[in-house]
């Protein structure tokens, strides 16, 4: 049912960045600028669309210092992972249902 | 308008639920069909790693060519004088420094920008690397001091070499899930004992042929998987 794709994670945009930060090991984070260059986004575009899944609590953002340099890391939450499997899961019934 | 904090609302009709470009909803994945969206993931999740990961081709590749070309200059020259000559002990100490740090070159950059629990283990792990290396070494010293004939140092050092690699291989298939990692580290093991037997200069032959090319069978079966996952419909490892 199409109705129950989670639109935080639907839009194209958002949808990468989850896909992404998914293919990252549990435990792990990455920090923004190589986010960003993997993405091939602008730094506001990307931070627009982080903040949106850090409200919806699927992203966990960590802003630290490397040396006198801020950096931040982003990571997928629990609630991101399994959002974005169930998203998946919506995604393969969609096809089957298109096939059968 | 503000965006859902609660994922269990309902969000507004203008953000509204994920459609595939019906009429009236063309902003969410607007021409994107299912496959085609599995299809995004698909690749966008090979990129992620591809950016994050060390790319086992490339280091299977470097390994194999190192064995090979260095082994086989130890081989040919022990055939025919008894022992390796000179220079052929310096491709094969050159074979192994280019491949090394080619290792670490490669690894560095692919997972610079992250960190967390991969980046600790795999520091821990490259560090092993070193510390064993580094011991098997000074071993060998106090073995060649203690007045080891060439020929056994000849078959210490390639045996404890190999051994050192079999287990690290698969020490490295348990804590980063890589089966294939795992069957490396087992076929090096084997490795360590037909070199061992085959009795001096073949044990050079035997490092070449089976390490060696072990490595670079590897690099084919990597090669045949990344292309099957390409190809594949569905997503794998979400």
């Amino acid at each position: 049912m199409p109705e129950d794709l989670d639109p935080v994670i639907h839009a194209p945009a958002r949808l990468r960045v989850v896909a992404s930060l998914a293919a990252l090991g549990r435990g792990d984070e990455v920090a923004f600028p190589k986010l960003r260059k993997l993405l091939d986004m602008t730094a506001g575009n990307l931070s627009t669309h982080l903040r949106k899944l850090e409200d919806a609590g699927y992203v966990r953002v960590t802003k630290t210092h490397e040396g006198r340099t801020p950096a931040t890391y982003l990571a997928l939450t629990e609630t991101g992972r399994t959002a974005f499997a169930d998203y998946q899961a919506a995604l393969m019934e969609l096809l089957n249902g298109a096939q059968s | 308008m503000t965006m859902a904090t609660d994922p269990t609302r309902r969000p507004e009709p203008a953000e509204g639920p994920g459609t595939f470009a019906e009429p009236g909803h063309p902003a969410d994945g607007a021409g994107l069909d299912p496959a085609e969206t599995l299809r995004l993931i698909r690749q966008q999740q090979e990129a992620a790693r591809d950016a994050t990961e060390p790319d086992g081709r490339l280091l299977f590749g470097a390994w194999g060519l190192a064995w090979v070309i260095g082994y086989l200059a130890m081989w040919t020259t022990a055939r025919e004088t008894g022992s390796p000559a000179p220079w052929a002990g310096w491709v094969f100490a050159c074979c192994i420094a280019g491949a090394t740090t080619f290792t670490i070159v490669h690894s560095i950059t692919r997972t610079a920008g992250t960190r967390g629990t991969s980046a600790r283990v795999g520091a821990l792990y490259g560090w092993t690397w070193f510390l064993a290396f580094t011991a098997l070494g000074v071993v060998l010293g106090a073995m060649g001091n203690a007045g080891a004939s060439p020929e056994v140092m000849a078959i210490a050092a390639n045996g404890f070499a190999c051994v050192i690699v079999g287990l690290m291989y698969i020490a490295g298939g348990l804590l980063f899930e890589e089966n294939r990692m795992a069957l490396v580290g087992g076929w090096m093991l084997v490795a360590a004992v037909l070199a061992a037997f085959a009795g001096m200069p073949t044990t050079y032959l035997v490092m070449a042929v089976a390490g060696g090319g072990g490595f670079l069978v590897m690099v084919a079966v990597e090669q045949v998987l990344r292309a099957r996952r390409r190809s594949e419909g569905g997503v794998r490892r979400a």
